[in-house]
């Protein structure tokens, strides 16, 4: 029943026979990975995990969690959610810790911080990830990685909004793209860094699609991540794609401070597997 | 519905009657008289499409925040219906909480994954595809394929084509559950609009749909049944200030169908 390539609609830009050859020319050829992040640990680079949460103690974490708030749907509060610490940080799933693991392995002095936006009550899970963004924003983080999503269309405009502000005060959003073909927010914002999977293993290896709105391709197809309660599974899904991206954006981040959401997007496109320097 | 233009709610009370009578005669003949045959029927052939020795579905309850076994297909079927677990408990769990598909293999590595789920039925799959049952936005459930018969895994490719057939099960899930609250919601609507607004009221069509009701279930009805309940209400609220305000509501309903529909095209 299922032939062609084992891959969704978002990644499909990036199986090996779609990939195309892009061409870097001119001063943007001479940024080559080694001058990116070559002998970066992303020491200094602060990440936000938005996600189920990290689990702190995990083994593949090393000591990089570094703090952790929980977001919850609270009708009684202000703007519908309230922001509690969680400390030590704790995963409802077990997803957030997959996450905080591919971006440590690759980024192992980053400090990663855990908001859990994901949680047992369903109700405001939008508004929940919405307020969690915003917090990794008004808490100066570096990175944030986001591997969730919304689709409900009523919320675009405040997604739109948060990516934007993100933007603006130099935040850079790594977003996964969703699993399913259908759109989601705020993967498709053109601030924002979204990212499929690809069925590469080397962690640094990843591809641009000059055809977005899915812009890059990074190892998210059985893959080992780390789990809740100290475990391993090998998974599949567009969610360990983005962590890996993340990853190198902190060793970027860590070696050249001064760059810009906007022009980290563009030393990432320099040094895609796929972009040829002439 | 105005109670200046008598045509125009002659209209409507002849269209909700049409309405009511093609549910009735052919919603139901369309659909299993029993929900749980449809949903059975469902895991079968996806165990079979996708290749997996095992398939269940999961419905989620938000109240008790858990997910409970509602039809297994394959090993351990017996044991699953009925159980449930917390909402934060494993992949199904995980599923349900993102509204995101996620495909794990290498399970038993590590059998504290789902433990007291293996022990209580004494099946730990080595590989799952698991796929949330959306009603738009809403996770209403979650459908799970287990231990990939001719292969390590489930890709990428698997997890796209279950989508899109979670996707159609949701929606044979949804609309046969629509077809039990639908009517009530309506009666319900409708009593509201004439309690409040006598003259917009159709009595003989509300007698008529009094009779198809059985009770007022639908106010925990299936989540359409209550949307419309939500949206009589809100459309009685704003009318009741006026008749700018009704325009403007119109107007705002109208502009965002628009852009949706613009939305819809680009993808």
């Amino acid at each position: 029943m299922v032939d062609g390539p084992a891959r969704p609609a978002w990644s499909q830009q990036f199986a090996p026979a779609a990939i195309r050859d892009l061409t870097a020319s001119g001063p943007i050829a001479g940024l080559t990975p080694e001058w990116a992040w070559g002998g970066s640990t992303g020491q200094g680079v602060r990440v936000a995990v938005v996600d189920s949460g990290i689990e702190h103690d995990h083994p593949a974490l090393g000591n990089s969690v570094r703090g952790g708030v929980a977001v919850e749907y609270d009708e009684h509060a202000e703007n519908d959610v309230r922001i509690d610490p969680d400390d030590p940080p704790s995963d409802v799933s077990g997803h957030g810790t997959a996450c905080a693991g591919i971006i440590h392995a690759i980024a192992p002095d980053a400090e990663l911080y855990s908001v859990r936006v994901l949680g047992t009550d369903m109700r405001g899970r939008a508004i929940q990830f919405a307020a969690g963004l915003d917090w990794a924003v008004d808490n100066e983080m570096h990175v944030a990685n986001l591997s969730l999503s919304t689709s409900r269309q009523e919320y675009y405009g405040l997604f739109h909004q948060l990516a934007d502000n993100a933007y603006f005060k130099n935040v850079v959003l790594i977003s996964a793209v969703n699993n399913l073909p259908a759109p989601s927010y705020p993967s498709l914002y053109s601030s924002v860094i979204s990212v499929a999977a690809h069925e590469g293993r080397d962690p640094l290896l990843y591809y641009y699609n000059p055809a977005p709105p899915v812009e890059f391709g990074a190892p998210g197809i059985d893959i080992q991540v780390a789990w809740k309660d100290k475990q391993y599974l090998v998974c599949t899904g567009n969610s360990f794609a983005a962590p890996h991206i993340a990853g190198i954006v902190a060793l970027i981040r860590a070696k050249h401070p001064d760059l810009t959401p906007f022009q980290i997007k563009t030393v990432l496109w320099a040094c895609a597997a796929n972009t040829r320097r002439v | 519905m105005s109670s200046e233009d008598p045509s125009q709610g002659d209209g409507l009370a002849r269209e909700l009657q049409r309405l009511m009578r093609a549910i009735d005669a052919g919603g139901r003949a369309v659909l299993p008289r029993s929900n749980d045959a449809l949903l059975q029927s469902i895991v079968e052939a996806a165990a079979r499409i996708f290749g997996g020795a095992a398939a269940s579905i999961l419905f989620v309850n938000e109240e008790k925040r858990t997910l409970e076994f509602r039809v297994a297909y394959g090993a351990a079927n017996r044991h699953l219906v009925g159980m449930s677990f917390p909402l934060d408990h494993g992949i199904a769990g995980y599923v349900a909480m993102t509204g995101q598909p996620i495909a794990i293999s290498d399970v038993q590595r590590d059998a504290r994954f789902n433990r007291d789920f293996a022990e209580a039925t004494g099946y730990v799959p080595r590989s799952i595809l698991a796929t949330p049952l959306l009603s738009g936005e809403h996770v209403i459930g979650v459908m799970e394929v287990l231990d990939k018969i001719d292969g390590a895994s489930f890709g990428m490719r698997d997890m796209e084509l279950l989508g899109i057939f979670a996707g159609q099960a949701a929606l044979a899930i949804e609309q046969s559950q629509q077809m039990d609250g639908i009517g009530e919601a309506l009666v319900i609507g409708l009593r509201r609009l004439a309690a409040s607004d006598p003259a917009a009221g159709t009595p003989e069509l509300l007698a008529a749909l009094e009779q198809e009701s059985t009770s007022d279930a639908a106010e925990a009805g299936s989540s359409q049944a209550r949307d419309i309940l939500a949206l009589a209400d809100l459309f009685n609220d704003i009318g009741a200030l006026g008749e700018a305000e009704r325009q403007a509501c119109l107007q705002i309903l109208a502009a965002f169908a628009t852009y949706a529909r613009s939305r819809k095209r680009s993808w």
